[in-house]
């Protein structure tokens, strides 16, 4: 042993490098503990960012019924055909292998070079970073659209492939599938379900679609959606992508959006660090939006556009059809419609210039949302005040002959001559009314405490004043205040005007329905309903889940039964006297109250640019249930343009009452 | 003991030796060698298989072609080899080591010659032979240790002279530019320590040893001070993606000081991919936490999240330590740590100073690749291509790290006492 003394110094050299190897593994292991054990959760929420997008998975939007359960705007599966990019990423690599440019090369190994031999052999050519780059996408723009294209033959028609399109959805959406087509046909969705062979990744996915199976019909009414991805209010607002969504703009699907809309869901999905998917899992399955019923009669509606559709080419105009006592709304119709299904699944050629065309402005609701001259439908008011300010209905007025059209009658408001279209003679309010008389009425506007009295009755039943409407399609109009008709700068010829109904007033559709509808019910101002109720989408489980109360009144106003006896009987002449103006409105079986009304509309130079046209009226006259307003623009008179598509709509109310009362016979 | 009496007297230690390996094989085998050898493979196996399953799985690689069946073919190449190391007296070895270092220099030197070295991952490390490519590299380190080790066991006083201690550097630096230039920086360091090591242990004076430690130290500081903070005028040529890997691991941006937004963008992209092996790899091994996921769930390798080229290679580590949790790292620390002692036990009770010397080499090695494997997997050292011995996949790696085993018996068998 001793011979090896000198190793004394060797073995200090090893124990001291057993200490330094025992520090290093020291430190490695707290390192570890540190990594592995103390700071754990960090890592592991790491792991679980970067691996996990999470997807807003949209609700089934609910469904829009009428009061009878025709559905009016539906939501369907649509079937999309999609290309699932994970499935394809080793094709993008061998085409990308393919296309590699490579350069032979000899190359003598030590395997080889002992048999004298070199071996010939391909090699890549050497390529920057962003050629590399423009490899790949031109490897997968060549894979994807060879899969388009196999998927065309596959439908038989072409599909067009648009690069940017796709080059977009790789780079922010790798994870979903890419839309190769969207919304297709039961058949086309056949076929592909039938194909022998489809390219890899391609598969039909679903998802839910809103159809409006009607097309235009009650467009305004119903409103339409917008492409709208964000969060709803209270909802997680952290995903990495978000599926096609949709939000109300205007109308109905305005208005109950948020109860249309249900609940979103979430899915995650795991993906790779290239972004690919590989696994999804369903986190809070989306819940379904509610149904919303409407007050609405689908054949009363269709048949009013119906009737209005049939005055002409390109007519414009409204109906709004209420019942008197519930105020439900049983039809609102405005023509040129628009077909919500468009702003879902895009615009045939011409239709979006046919939306902005600035004189049909289809866009437009025109049963709420557009202010007109009421013309003579007013004229029932002015007789209201007039009778309030002791005005005797039958005492005989005599309209004198104008000097420049014998047959007509006028009337002087101090220089200026009032025309008439009605003939000169005797009239009483009865006569004065059903020959829409001005000359009777601004010669009993004038009385004193008349205009005052009428302006204060408009402003009690509403005229210029907003319903507050929940569809985001609402004019408020323009009636003057009692004030107004009081204060110095108003003058006769203004009350003569508005004895006219022309001047500073401007009234909706709907508005003069809901007058004519307070004349009818005894002076109840009733707030429109629209909504019935909203209801689960699976009845069968749960009935109601809101029910909106019928027969809200919004005031009460004071008219005295006799004063509207008298006008009930003369609105009730207007249609069935042989003089009347509103004769066309006639229904036999139904007994129609109305008034006609030609206003004229003139420009911002004060010349005559046109008439727009009304018929309001209610029914039956022994018990009135229904009130029916019809406008059309630039028509040729109330009595010939509106009176007949008030009759087409009465006629429906008729039936839609039949109906009930067997109903409520069958029921009771 | 002199040199020239150990030369003479080893032929007929030999003779004696090749009839008696069987027994003495039996008998002076070192299990605490051995066993944690033999658990290490295993842990190789079964990771590799963990790591490549999917990927291999998915192209339908057939089973021979299979990753961890190829890696047990090399253990059990790796293991024969071992035993044929074995069967030679290790002084036998050294004096052949002058031939074996020289025919791995001259490899070395082949490597880099295009049409024999073959290229991958940018690098010109491999000797392509076929079916199978080779890497010096691997074994020059063992060259170098026993050439050393040779050369170091002379008497004392000749350590004292420069000229053997400048001779010594010399001797590792031949392999040293070599494998700099193909290059493998990781590998080039490696030897550096080891060689350390053995002038320590060889009694080189203390003098010398300081400058050099404290020399290279200063170098190193410089080096990395004019990477972070020089012009680029000014900086030290270094192969770009070294400069960016020692960026990154100094938490460095890669855009000048002066560079417009997008230039800044772009280094920022670039920062992003380069660091983000460093990331994954310790996200993976943070998120394996106490007990880890279980053999084959580990999801960062599934995902994909660790380049599935390096997860079995350099980043074998963080494999275990994501499905075996901070139990299964503390484990293969363990194995690593009783490999380690025992062969420093091995070398305290080596029968001469060659034995002492290879011993230390051997173990400094070894001790390096661990460290600097496994602290690159915890961001303790930047990202250098060390496979980690006995774990990674790859079979110049496996065979060498068996052979050094072999050589750790080889010493165990002739040591003090061991000797019939």
């Amino acid at each position: 042993m001793s011979l090896l003394d000198p190793a004394e110094h060797d073995n200090r050299a090893v124990n001291g490098l057993a200490v330094l190897v025992l520090a290093g593994l020291v430190v490695l292991l707290v390192g570890l503990w540190w990594i592995q054990v103390a700071s754990r959760h960090t890592y592991q929420g790491q792991l679980e960012i970067q691996a996990v997008r999470t997807v807003r998975v949209p609700a089934a939007r609910g469904r829009i019924l009428d009061r009878t359960g025709v559905v009016l705007a539906d939501t369907q599966p649509s079937f999309n055909l999609g290309l699932y990019l994970e499935e394809l990423s080793r094709e993008f690599r061998q085409e990308y292998g393919r296309i590699r440019p490579v350069e032979v090369v000899h190359r003598a190994s030590l395997w080889t070079f002992g048999r004298g031999s070199a071996q010939v052999v391909t090699q890549a050519v050497r390529l920057s970073r962003s050629q590399l780059e423009e490899l790949q996408w031109t490897a997968r723009l060549r894979v994807v659209s060879n899969a388009v294209r196999q998927l065309s033959e596959v439908l038989g028609n072409p599909i067009a492939f648009d690069a940017e399109r796709f080059r977009r959805h790789y780079l922010s959406q790798l994870a979903l599938p890419y839309p190769v087509l969207v919304n297709l046909k039961v058949e086309q969705a056949a076929r592909v379900a039938e194909a022998p062979a489809l390219p890899q990744g391609a598969d039909i996915d679903v998802l839910p679609l809103r159809v409006y199976p009607f097309q235009a019909t009650a467009g305004h009414l119903l409103g339409y959606l917008i492409r709208d991805d964000r969060s709803a209010e209270g909802e997680e607002a952290d995903y990495s992508y978000r599926l096609p969504d949709y939000r109300g703009v205007v109308g109905i699907e305005a208005a109950y959006d948020s109860f249309l809309r249900g609940r979103a869901g979430v899915k995650s999905v795991w993906v790779n660090h290239l972004g690919y998917k590989q696994a999804e899992q369903i986190w809070s399955p989306a819940e379904p939006g509610l149904d919303v019923v409407l007050t609405l009669d689908w054949r009363i509606q269709l048949a009013a556009e119906q009737a209005l559709l049939r005055v002409g080419a390109n007519v414009r105009g409204a109906v709004v059809a209420l019942d008197v006592n519930t105020g439900d709304v049983l039809a609102l119709v405005s023509v040129p419609g628009l077909n919500p299904n468009h702003f879902v699944t895009g615009f045939p050629a011409g239709e979006y210039d046919r939306l902005r065309d600035p004189l049909l402005r289809a866009q437009v609701n025109r049963a709420t949302q557009e202010q007109y001259v009421p013309g003579s439908i007013l004229k029932p008011l002015v007789a209201l005040a007039a009778l309030d300010r002791g005005l005797n209905p039958s005492a005989p007025y005599m309209v004198q002959s104008d000097p420049a059209r014998p047959d007509r009658g006028c009337i002087y408001v101090g220089r200026r001559k009032i025309r008439d279209t009605a003939p000169p003679g005797e009239y009483n309010l009865r006569r004065a009314l059903l020959r829409s008389s001005n000359s009777y009425f601004v010669h009993h506007g004038l009385q004193p405490g008349v205009v005052e009295r009428l302006a204060e009755l408009g402003v009690r039943l509403g005229l210029g004043q907003k319903i507050g409407l929940p569809t985001r399609q609402e004019a408020a109009g323009v009636f003057p205040s009692p004030a107004q008709v009081r204060s110095a700068s108003w003058r006769d010829g203004d009350t003569a005007n508005l004895c006219m109904g022309q001047g500073p007033v401007a009234v909706t559709p709907l508005q003069m329905a809901l007058v004519y509808a307070a004349l009818a019910n005894g002076g109840r101002l009733l707030q429109p309903r629209l909504v019935d109720r909203l209801e689960a989408p699976f009845p069968r489980t749960s009935s109601s889940v809101q029910q909106f109360p019928a027969g809200l009144v919004r005031r009460t106003v004071a008219l005295p039964m006799n004063h509207l006896r008298i006008l009930h009987e003369a609105m009730l002449a207007d249609t069935e006297d042989p003089e009347g103006t509103g004769r066309e409105a006639a229904l036999p079986g139904f007994r129609v109250c109305g008034k006609t009304g030609t206003a004229q509309v003139m420009d911002a130079q004060g010349r005559l640019r046109g008439y727009t046209t009304w018929f309001v009226g209610f029914a039956p006259y022994e018990s009135p249930s229904f009130v029916v307003a019809v406008m059309v623009e630039d028509g040729g008179s109330g009595g010939a343009t509106c009176a007949p598509v008030a009759r087409e709509v009465f006629r429906a109310l008729q039936e839609y009452g039949q109906r009930n009362a067997t109903g409520w016979a069958k029921r009771g | 003991m002199g040199s020239g009496t150990r030369l003479d007297g080893l032929s007929a230690v030999e003779v004696m030796m090749s009839a008696t390996v069987e027994t003495r094989l039996h008998q002076r085998l070192d299990w605490l060698i051995w066993v944690p050898v033999l658990a290490l493979s295993t842990l190789g196996l079964a990771f590799v298989a963990s790591s490549t399953l999917a990927t291999e799985e998915l192209n339908r690689v057939p089973f021979w072609d299979r990753s961890w069946v190829r890696q047990g073919l090399w253990y059990f190449l790796g293991g024969m080899m071992a035993i044929g190391v074995c069967s030679v007296d290790y002084r036998v070895l050294a004096r052949w080591s002058p031939v074996i270092y020289w025919g791995t220099v001259l490899v070395l030197g082949l490597v880099l010659i295009p049409g024999i070295g073959a290229v991958r991952f940018g690098a010109r490390r491999w000797i392509d032979l076929g079916p199978v490519q080779i890497q010096p590299s691997e074994f020059a380190k063992l060259a170098l240790v026993l050439m050393l080790a040779h050369f170091l066991s002379r008497p004392r006083e000749e350590l004292r002279q420069p000229r053997i201690f400048w001779s010594a550097l010399g001797l590792l630096a031949v392999p040293w530019v070599l494998i700099l230039k193909e290059p493998d920086l990781g590998t080039a360091l490696l030897l550096c320590p080891a060689t350390l090591a053995m002038l320590w242990t060889a009694g080189v004076p203390h003098v010398y040893l300081r400058r050099l430690v404290v020399g290279s130290l200063v170098g190193g500081v410089l080096l990395v001070a004019n990477l972070l903070y020089a012009p680029p005028r000014w900086q030290v040529p270094l192969e770009e993606y070294q400069r960016q890997r020692l960026l990154v691991y100094f938490g460095r941006d890669f855009a000048a000081p002066g560079a417009s937004p997008e230039e800044k963008a772009r280094a920022r992209a670039l920062q992003e991919a380069r660091s983000y092996q460093v990331r994954q790899a310790l996200i993976a091994v943070g998120s394996g936490g106490v007990w880890g996921k279980g053999w084959g769930q580990g999801t960062q390798i599934a995902l994909g999240f660790l380049p599935r080229a390096a997860a079995h290679n350099d980043f074998i580590f963080s494999v275990i330590a994501e499905e075996k949790g901070f139990v299964g790292s503390v484990m293969v620390l363990t194995l690593y740590g009783v490999i380690l002692l025992r062969g420093l036990q091995i070398a305290r009770q080596a029968r001469d100073r060659l034995g002492r010397l290879i011993m230390v080499g051997l173990v400094t090695l070894l001790f390096s690749q661990v460290f600097i494997n496994i602290g690159m997997n915890i961001r303790l050292m930047p990202v250098t291509g060390v496979p980690l011995p006995l774990l990674s996949y790859g079979g110049s790696s496996v065979v060498a790290s068996l052979i050094a085993a072999g050589l750790m018996q080889n010493i165990h068998m002739h040591a003090r006492g061991n000797r019939p």
